[in-house]
């Protein structure tokens, strides 16, 4: 359970188109009649950064699609960052949508399943109530333990597509971390509102909705974790 | 001249604003900031970190920073001055003992120059508790008149009933925004 944990907390702001509440913020706007072929494209870039010693912000914010494996392994995280809870509540109600922490694992409304395919915890796969995509205002928490050694300048990157098609890009600096610390952000956002037909396909197209969180430390790519999301349109 | 100008219209253009909430353990912080944010008070445990909140506000987009207050962690704080436009100081009114060194420690905390500029707001919380001091009591015990060029207001607030949070911090990002935004 504790590789859930790990890669739990990283799907803030779901669906959002792009967001500006970070304190470094780049506004992707989803963009389709591209020239040139973004598969080939993204997989070059892909290719080139694999190979490359250490990765930056700049590096995975060219990237236009999801990429198709983890750009570090997990020993690149030598920060001992691990990620305790994440929660998501939907301001107009109060209610807690979706929360789950360690080591109680308690799931309400959607499920998290670990697919056990080798990705070492860095993967998970939500399963949303198609309403999900209709809410109004969202707070979406994060909790993160730090181990023994400070970390300087802590940031987040994290790009949501659907298909090739960017939903928003999320960028935020925590800075520093205390050593041992136990912290926690929640980001309260207007949930976008996405196209109607838009949504009608991400509801049709279950996990076709992915994101990459990427997670630097003074630059350096120390973190990379995925998720693929489902909206399926059952009566709540 | 010209140089401030584009650096405040390229402020004013993102409209944040970033707030620090400080104060000595048990003030109350965390429990300010989430009864602010309508979030859940009932299960609160010493920070050992920080406390981050992004969030629209009156056209403002406010990164809020609660940061623990353990004598342990008092040492970290100058790694989050960076950038603040606006102090949030909690005192709990009813640690009569303690109001001494919460005197000090924000005395010293305003001495520092990269919050020379940043708003100071004086939260006298616990007042929904029997014994509290006045916010009156509170700002003559940390002889707040005394400060030479700050922008402050200090007012009583109760973090659990959720009384003139929304005034103070109201307050404060009026006083941040006609100081940052015009010009």
């Amino acid at each position: 359970m504790g590789s859930v944990m790990k890669s739990s907390g990283l799907t803030l702001n779901h669906k959002k188109k792009h967001s500006t509440f970070g304190r470094r913020v780049r506004k992707d706007i989803a963009t389709s009649g591209q020239s040139t072929d973004p598969d080939s494209v993204n997989n070059n870039l892909e290719q080139e950064l694999a190979v490359k010693e250490s990765i930056s912000p700049d590096d995975v914010v060219k990237l236009n699609k999801i990429t198709e494996g983890y750009l570090c392994p997990l020993e690149a995280n030598t920060y001992d960052i691990e990620f305790t809870r994440f929660k998501i509540r939907d301001m107009e109600t109060g209610t807690v949508l979706f929360e789950i922490s360690k080591p109680s694992d308690a799931v309400d409304e959607g499920s998290l399943d670990d697919t056990e395919d080798g990705h070492d915890g860095r993967f998970v796969r939500y399963q949303f109530n198609s309403q999900f995509l209709k809410l109004k205002t969202v707070g979406a928490t994060v909790e993160f333990t730090v181990g023994e050694k400070p970390v300087n300048n802590f940031r987040m990157i994290e790009k949501h597509f659907f298909r090739d098609v960017l939903l928003k890009t999320f960028d935020f600096e925590f800075g520093f971390c205390i050593p041992n610390s136990k912290n926690s952000c929640e980001h309260i956002y207007e949930f976008p509102t996405l196209p109607v037909d838009l949504c009608e396909e991400m509801i049709r197209n279950p996990y076709e909705t992915r994101s990459d969180s990427f997670y630097f430390v003074d630059n350096k790519l120390i973190m990379h974790n995925k998720a693929d999301y489902a909206y399926t349109e059952t009566p709540s | 001249m010209g140089l401030m100008n584009i650096l405040k219209k390229l402020k004013e253009k993102e409209r944040e604003i970033r707030l620090l909430v400080l104060g000595l353990d048990n003030a109350g912080k965390t429990t300010i900031v989430k009864k602010f944010n309508n979030d859940d008070i009932n299960d609160i445990s010493p920070t050992l970190g920080f406390n981050i909140y992004t969030l629209d506000h009156k056209n403002f987009k406010l990164n809020v920073w609660d940061i623990g207050g353990q004598t342990s962690l008092r040492a970290y704080w100058r790694n989050y001055f960076e950038n603040t436009d606006g102090l949030i100081w909690v005192v709990d009114s009813v640690d009569k003992l303690r109001l001494s060194d919460c005197a000090k420690s924000l005395h010293l905390l305003l001495q520092e120059e990269r919050l020379l500029g940043a708003s100071l707001l004086v939260f006298a919380n616990k007042q929904d508790l029997p014994g509290a001091l006045s916010a009156q009591q509170i700002e003559n015990f940390l002889d707040l008149k005394s400060l030479k060029n700050r922008h402050y207001m200090i007012i009583g607030c109760s973090g659990h009933s959720g009384e003139n949070l929304l005034e103070g911090i109201d307050w404060l990002i009026e006083d941040i925004s006609t100081r940052i935004f015009t010009f």
